[in-house]
């Protein structure tokens, strides 16, 4: 069995059909991520005897001749972030080196219930902040297509186990572009979706305004399934979605984009965008042109300015988020400490890194006394504003298309240490969830040097069908999947 | 703007971290840039965008007034570095 | 010169839910430490809060009742600080948009009415406790407290004495008693108040320095910290030395009987409010407040004017009665029952109070119901028993909970002799008795023993023996002729 070559879909219904069992499924799948993992080291914990045990219970449930659930026997990968009950669960941070949550997220609830096998938790850049995975407590990812690349981040651990082939299927989370930008750098498919369509109950919260769990798979419909299976009203986080959503996104995925109408916003595609990229993107618009879309060019004009409304709002966010952590009811804790007081402040100076700390303290002082109206209140009108500029825009076309980061995937290290050069990279990313649409990112193509080309395809609240739809249709036009990287 | 070492500091103790004299005095170079950066946001006029505004069409979201007990007390405090029979056990704290 | 106090008050009252605000873990008092937990309200990474409905219609009911204007948008916000006893690193509160603006309470100290006026009345959510153990390096927290929903009630600087002060703490605590809104047991914390208080000529326009009094939790408390530093603060005015006033938060040391500066960071202050994303902004509805305004139980003021008018009490009769909402209750309930409003009255003023200090008992605690001490009254009216004795059955019934006639009987303090109600008893077991008639007839003259027996024991051995034998005598006459 060549679990790297499988789609979720393609499992699923090999068990129904009684072709292979759960169990060799996830045999295989530990067989590969032996292969694979020393090189990549995508994962921070593996489970591997609880998914046997599972794979086992599921394959006794179809010997008896139950149905099992959508997602039956799929290995997946699940982001360090999200909390999964009796799991450790750390955020790649220090502070939580030893977490082990009495929880289930929703999400994970769901993906049990789904009958999906949880194969490990992935790794990230320290809470969620950073976009190489090189900002991770424990270890550096490597991105499958080149050893010596970052996979892109946050969420690079997830990107990275399916680039590998290790599962077909993980999860991840987008707060600026954290799902969308590593696997743009892995050559998979990542979707961010509207902001309130999956529950972040158990997501360990970094800007709770613009975080997103979201799906990565190696196919569009693989996707699709995933979020099928994630997705959905959850009474215990506020700000789920609270209306009926589409339920099934796979019917109709195959309907083309004949006569769709997208947009190419200008301001996506100016000075700092790598020429391969950029050429990449032309070859996808005239691809879709020439299969009945409509494209034309169109204005965003608040761009630039969308990243520090953003950096302000989830560093702002942030600093409030992670101020639980202080060293008295979980996590590090120093090895002396005079009083209390020391005890807080040395937990947190000794075990977030700099990264997260830059984050918390740039956000304490856009909240502290004097500056709230300056930066963070201005920060949630210029949001405001933007959110009316996607409005606007959907007004006209059905979908928006743009390059998902100005360069390809770097090598570590590599990245400028000055903190507004590293942000402006997020550029395309982070307006998206200022307006808390959905996007996805997925493989067009290649550069000279054999590295993962991505593309940007926004749309406007809960239009996730209508992304998967050109999506899917671009995937089959240009035929990457089957592109693998050789590990 | 101009972002002093002495702010930066203020601000590590509201944070409760810590920072030596040189990382804050990198720190505050580093927000000065960040925080310049933003003024970029005054090109925009934003008098006329007003936040918390009521209507009709906003949905409250609530819960019922309905208890729960979680069940596993142990494993809810799984991770307590130190318990007391049932209470949390910290360092004195001084009031 | 001369001088005037100003003092404003905030109170936190906790709001009587059934569960806390953010989760569904109870608010029940005096669980075992962190029993009434969850991941949500012990701020456990990833958990998030979702609002409990009856903490809107409480506080929408306690503005209503305070005559505040309510924000049918309003929002939460979060004020960050680290302690310990917040384990989310901030307290879920409203800052900009409380959900009550406005508002006044009406007191009287001394037969003149005023005018109090509210600032805001907000939710938040409560703390946990923190235990500090004598001679040991640890603390203790216990987190049930986490997450009971309170609402600060702020007013305005309006209060120009102590007595104006605990005057209107006692006449808001009968407001959201009678309101269902807090059951204010100020011993257990569910009612709590900060003062501040300051001092300026009289004249003056503008406020001077204050002082934060915090952790006072009954009247007594609340009467002693204020005149302490009321007094204080007046003997620096009167030596000129009113500079030595800093503005400062003090606690109120019950044991000590004082207050005492709390130890203050330079940075305690700073909170950083900002919108609580975590949360959509509360929406009120005009037909939501429309049905709370009309669901609104009869307020202390109107309950005082109808008492007067209705029952014919004294102003300060029914002051006592309604000052507390459980003994108008009781007092009402007894009037229903048929008891005379008067006799009624000095009941609960006289040995229900009493009693209630004495055992040291709240009066929605009071060991004998309504219907009981109705019986009581009755047996008193019917002159079964002197009012003296009925004194001491009362007494007993308090301590007992036994009913009047179980303790007048075990005491003897009674016996019938009512020829009316006697009567009744002999015609009962001679109609039920033919075959003794006929053996009385019959000569058999045992047989007025046998029915002797039978009416002492329906009279429970209080039918006066002397007049019972006398009736049965002329009753058997009767029949036999």
């Amino acid at each position: 069995m060549k679990i790297e070559s499988m789609t979720a879909h393609e499992i699923r219904s090999g068990l129904i059909e009684k072709r292979f069992t759960a169990e060799a499924v996830v045999a295989a799948c530990f067989e590969r991520i032996r292969q694979a993992e020393p090189k990549i080291d995508a994962y921070l914990t593996l489970c591997e005897a609880d998914a046997m045990a599972q794979a086992r219970s599921i394959d006794e449930r179809i010997e008896r001749g139950e149905v099992p659930g959508k997602l039956a026997g799929v290995p997946i990968a699940v982001k360090d972030n999200i909390c999964t009950d009796g799991i450790k669960t750390t955020c790649a941070s220090k502070i939580l080196y030893d977490f082990i949550p009495p929880y289930d997220a929703t999400v994970a609830k769901k993906l049990k219930d789904a009958d999906a096998i949880l194969i490990g938790k992935t790794n990230m850049d320290e809470f969620a902040m950073g976009s190489s995975t090189e900002n991770s407590g424990f270890k550096r990812t490597r991105n499958p297509w080149d050893l010596e690349r970052v996979p892109g981040g946050s969420s690079g651990g997830s990107a990275a186990a399916v680039a590998a082939g290790t599962v077909p299927l993980a999860l991840g989370s987008d707060t600026g572009g954290s799902i969308r930008q590593p696997a743009a750098f892995c050559g998979v498919v990542g979707l961010k979706p509207t902001y309130g369509l999956v529950s972040r109950f158990g997501l360990i919260a970094f800007g709770s305004s613009l975080d997103q769990i979201g799906p990565f798979a190696g196919t569009v419909k693989d996707s699709a399934l995933l979020l099928e299976a994630i997705q959905g009203e959850d009474p215990l986080d506020s700000t789920s979605v609270k209306h009926a959503v589409r339920e099934d996104y796979l019917s109709g995925i195959e309907e083309g984009v004949k006569g769709m109408r997208i947009g190419i916003p200008v301001e996506f595609f100016q000075a700092g965008l790598d020429s391969e990229i950029a050429a990449a993107i032309q070859e996808s618009i005239e691809r879709l042109k020439a299969m009945g879309a409509i494209v034309e060019e169109m204005s965003l004009p608040i761009t630039v300015e969308g990243l520090s409304a953003y950096y302000i709002i989830s560093s702002a966010e942030a600093s409030s988020n992670l101020a639980r952590f202080d060293g008295i009811r979980y996590g590090y804790r120093p090895e002396a400490f005079e009083n209390l007081e020391e005890l807080m402040e040395k937990s947190r100076s000794e075990a977030f890194g700099a990264e997260v700390k830059r984050r918390i303290m740039l956000g304490t002082y856009a909240l502290s006394s004097g500056y709230y109206d300056a930066y963070y209140n201005r920060a949630q009108k210029l949001r405001s504003k933007i959110r009316e500029q996607f409005r606007e825009a959907f007004q006209r076309f059905d979908l928006i298309l743009s390059p998902v980061s100005p360069v390809l995937p770097f090598k570590s290290g590599e990245k400028s240490s000055d903190p507004i050069e590293m942000y402006l990279a997020d550029i395309y990313t982070i307006n998206i969830n200022l307006a808390g649409l959905p996007a996805l990112s997925m493989p067009c193509g290649f550069s000279a040097g054999g590295l993962p080309i991505g593309l940007q395809i926004i749309g406007p609240h809960f239009g996730e069908d209508r992304i998967l739809k050109a999506a899917y249709a671009l995937e089959q036009e240009l035929g990457l999947p089957d592109r693998k990287p050789a590990i | 703007m101009k972002i002093l070492v002495e702010d930066v500091q203020y601000i590590a103790k509201l944070a409760k971290l810590s920072f030596s004299e040189e990382q804050a005095k990198k720190m505050a170079m580093e927000f000065e840039s960040i925080l310049t950066h933003f003024e970029s946001i005054d090109k925009f006029d934003l008098s006329d965008i007003h936040l918390d505004l009521y209507s009709e069409a906003l949905q409250p979201v609530l819960r019922k007034d309905e208890t729960a007990v979680f069940p596993d007390k142990e494993k809810l405090f799984q991770n307590v570095k130190s318990m007391s029979d049932t209470s949390i056990m910290v360092p004195k704290i001084l009031e | 010169m001369s001088f005037e106090t100003v003092i404003g008050l905030e109170i936190h009252a906790e709001l009587h839910t059934r569960s806390k605000i953010f989760c569904s873990c109870a608010t029940t008092f005096g669980a075992k430490p962190n029993a009434n937990t969850c991941p949500i309200c012990l701020g456990l990474p990833g958990t998030l809060p979702v609002l409990n409905e009856e903490v809107v219609n409480l506080a929408v009911k306690a503005g209503t009742a305070l005559n505040c204007h309510i924000n049918k948008l309003n929002k939460m916000d979060r004020k960050n600080y680290f302690y310990p006893d917040l384990p989310k690193a901030y307290q879920t509160s409203q800052y900009d948009l409380p959900i009550c603006k406005g508002g006044h309470v009406d007191i009287e100290v001394d037969g003149m009415k005023k005018r109090i006026r509210l600032n805001r009345i907000h939710i938040e959510e409560d703390a946990g406790k923190l235990i500090h153990l004598e001679e040991q390096p640890v603390s203790l927290i216990d987190y049930n407290r986490v997450g009971v929903p309170l609402i600060e009630i702020v007013t305005e600087p309006d209060l120009r004495s102590v007595d104006e002060a605990v005057t209107f703490l006692r006449t808001l605590k009968a407001i959201l008693e009678y309101g269902e809104i807090s059951d204010c047991r100020m011993e257990q914390g569910s009612l709590r108040c900060d003062a501040n208080i300051s001092m300026r000529k009289t004249g003056q326009d503008t406020l001077n320095t204050k002082v934060e009094l915090k952790n006072i939790n009954s009247f007594k408390e609340l009467q002693k910290a204020l005149e302490k530093e009321e007094k204080r603060q007046r003997e620096l005015y009167t030596f000129g030395e009113e500079s030595k006033i800093k503005q400062e938060t003090r606690r109120w040391d019950s044991a000590k009987g004082k207050t005492v500066p709390m130890r203050t960071k330079e940075d305690a202050h700073d909170y950083r409010y900002f919108p609580e994303p975590d949360l959509v902004p509360i929406i009120i509805r005009e037909e939501q407040i429309v049905s709370i305004k009309e669901s609104l139980p009869e307020m202390p003021a109107q309950k005082k004017e109808r008492f007067a008018r209705q029952y014919g009490l004294t102003e300060k009769e029914v002051d006592i009665i309604i000052g507390d909402k459980a003994l108008s209750q009781y007092y009402e309930a007894l009037v229903l029952l048929g008891a005379a409003p008067k006799a009624a009255a000095n009941w609960i003023l006289g040995d229900i109070l009493r009693l209630l200090k004495e055992k040291e008992l709240e009066a929605d605690l009071i060991p004998v119901r309504p219907d009981a001490l109705y019986r009581l009254i009755q047996i008193i009216a019917e002159g079964k028993i002197s009012i003296t004795a009925g004194k001491e059955v009362f007494e007993a019934m308090f301590i007992t909970g036994k009913s009047a006639d179980a303790i007048v009987e075990e005491k003897g303090l009674s016996q019938i002799s009512d020829s009316v109600e006697l009567e009744k008893i002999v015609e009962g077991i001679l109609d039920s008795n033919p075959q003794s008639l006929k053996d009385y007839a019959a000569g058999k003259t045992q047989a007025a023993g046998f029915l002797m027996g039978q009416i002492m024991k329906a009279s429970r051995g209080k039918a006066n023996p002397q007049v019972t034998k006398e009736l049965l005598d002329s009753k058997l006459k009767e029949r036999l002729e």
